[in-house]
């Protein structure tokens, strides 16, 4: 009887988080497909429902643009800090190098670092190279704003793969690179999945860094032009959040489908112990 | 004497691999902020084609120390990241633990608990900045509904920082639930089975034996999250403007405003390397936690 009653209110529990995660969520989702005569309706179901918003995303502001300038940086900057991550994180994780704890020390301090402390000298330093307005600054800045962290779970990943490996195929006569695409890559994959999607979300929210580099409304990513979108005084809140919607699906998607690997990178290595 | 060669010859090549991406950190990330403070104690100035350094001065700081819109900005970032750090930590321990009773659909749980995470914050305080419109908002319908006349919550200094950290604690303590939860799943069964044999009470585990053991798990995340909030932008740039008036604008805005608004560059640089600064002291206070991080499964 009593355990009976526990049972229940973990669910009444349980409901009441799950509420309060997916109602907002859901009131986006909803509000996009109210029309302008609606948008300030407050009615738990939209009215008119009407697809008039995302048309407006594309056709009156420039989303198509910003959502394919996400796409590029994002795709760029995951497959930049995977290719460098990568052997960073070999090299960190199974070579003898000295100093090794008190560069990935660092390296983890400065993952965490508040961006504002360099946004500036990268304003300026882009500036005097003629990268401001363009893709490969951003995806520069963005590789080196993420290396940090990914190198921290591809390093975790690479420690916990067997010596014996490499020893064999070093035996077998492969030279170290080699070594490394053939025979550890393979064993290392969930944690190059895990890497590249923490990479590539923080890459599609990043909004500080992309503000002050990439303001110019051609080379804007999404959140740059969500924020932008609009005038002084009014809000077009419609076409926010049916720009919002399809801003949040690939995303969405991506995440869900990996989700395994999304929750052992929240956790890399981080709570054993 | 063999192998001493042969590590040494392993070493070089690691550092090879490695140098690449260090590289692209060290000229991207660790040389602006040595830039930034070498800026912040220079005389500035905003020239055609750049900008130009000159002298060491104290000027930049001392405009800073002089300034009460700084001093709000330190004392409502430290305020605001003390109090939604700790209602994350708690509520975020809280349906952890729900989470960790919860037999069927957990996997759906985890799922819409990852959403906010992926969800843009400039997109999140737009959600935010719709739901609290003081005229009509979905708030302001629902307390009307409870016949509490409508309030316009971002029009106050106190309401708005609330509000705005609403819609953080919304957002970030899923996050914190799954870190956590990660760390109650690697609890040892035993030492709890062990107490409820000798007759400990499901309260007293908790507080006695659990919550101890979880506390590496619980220092991780309370780091991250203190760390993250510290650099406080997207929010309250989109859904307060840092008002009414400069009461929410948190370090990160006000550094922003002066950079890029302003264009001054040396207390803007100042103010980055304060910021910075802070951060570094609270990394120092975490060193353990750090070492910690770094240490475990040593190969």
């Amino acid at each position: 009887m009593a355990r009976k009653r526990r049972l229940s209110w973990f669910h009444v529990a349980a409901v009441a988080i799950a509420l309060f995660i997916a109602l907002p969520l859901y009131w986006l989702i909803a509000s996009s497909f109210k029309g302008a005569g609606d948008i300030t309706s407050a009615a738990a179901f939209p009215p008119h429902p009407s697809g008039a918003n995302y048309v407006n995303a594309f056709s009156g502001y420039n989303f198509g643009t910003y959502l394919a300038n996400s796409a590029i940086v994002s795709v760029a900057t995951t497959a930049a800090v995977l290719c460098l991550g990568t052997l960073a994180g070999y090299a960190l994780g199974r070579m003898p190098l000295r100093g090794k704890t008190a560069v990935m020390t660092a390296l983890l301090m400065i993952s965490l670092f508040p961006t504002i402390a360099v946004v500036a000298p990268l304003y300026l330093l882009m500036r005097d190279i003629g990268w401001l307005n363009s893709y490969q600054g951003l995806i520069l800045a963005y590789t080196a704003l993420m290396l940090p962290f990914a190198i921290w779970i591809l390093r975790n990943y690479f420690l916990g793969i067997p010596k014996e490996m490499e020893e064999v195929a070093n035996l077998d006569g492969a030279s170290p690179l080699r070594t490394v695409v053939s025979v550890i890559l393979p064993q290392a994959l969930p944690g190059l999945f895990t890497a590249g999607i923490f990479t590539f979300v923080a890459s599609w929210t990043e909004f500080i860094v992309a503000l002050s580099l990439n303001s110019a409304d051609r080379y804007r990513t999404i959140p740059v032009g969500i924020a932008l979108f609009g005038g002084q005084f009014t809000t077009p809140y419609g076409t926010i959040f049916a720009a919002s919607a399809v801003a949040m699906l690939p995303i969405a998607i991506l995440v869900l489908v990996f989700r395994r690997a999304v929750v052992s990178g929240l956790t890399a290595g981080a709570v054993k112990g | 004497m063999a192998a001493n060669t042969l590590e040494r010859r392993a070493a070089r090549r690691g550092w090879v691999f490695a140098s690449p991406a260090l590289l692209v950190v060290g000229a991207v990330m660790i040389f602006p902020v040595i830039f930034s403070v070498v800026m912040s104690l220079s005389n500035v100035s905003v020239t055609g084609n750049g900008i130009g350094l000159s002298g060491i001065t104290g000027a930049n700081y001392s405009v800073l120390v002089h300034a009460p819109r700084f001093w709000h900005a330190v004392e409502f970032t430290v305020v605001y990241t003390a109090c939604t750090v700790t209602v994350e930590t708690v509520l975020g321990t809280m349906i952890a633990l729900v989470l960790e009773r919860l037999q069927a659909g957990r996997g759906w749980m985890m799922a819409l608990m990852l959403l906010p995470w992926t969800l843009i914050t400039v997109v999140s305080a737009e959600l935010w900045g719709y739901i609290y419109n003081g005229v009509y908002g979905v708030l302001d319908a629902i307390t009307q509904a409870f016949g509490v006349p409508g309030v316009n919550v971002l029009g106050t200094p106190v309401s708005a920082a609330v509000a705005m950290g609403v819609a953080d604690i919304w957002k970030t303590t899923p996050f914190v639930a799954i870190m956590v939860l990660a760390g109650l799943v690697m609890l040892p069964d035993d030492v709890t089975e062990a107490a409820r044999v000798d007759g400990a009470g499901a309260w007293t585990i908790f507080w006695r034996i659990r919550l101890p053991l979880l506390r590496p798990a619980l220092a991780v995340a309370v780091m991250f999250r203190i760390l993250q909030a510290f650099g406080l932008f997207d929010l309250p740039y989109v859904l307060t403007q840092g008002g009414p008036g400069t009461s929410t604008e948190s370090l990160a805005l006000l550094g922003y405003r002066v950079l890029f608004n302003d264009l001054d560059f040396g207390p803007g640089a100042a103010i980055a390397a304060s910021t910075a600064l802070i951060v570094l002291v609270v990394c120092l206070a975490f060193l353990k936690v750090f070492r910690a991080q770094v240490g475990e499964q040593k190969g």
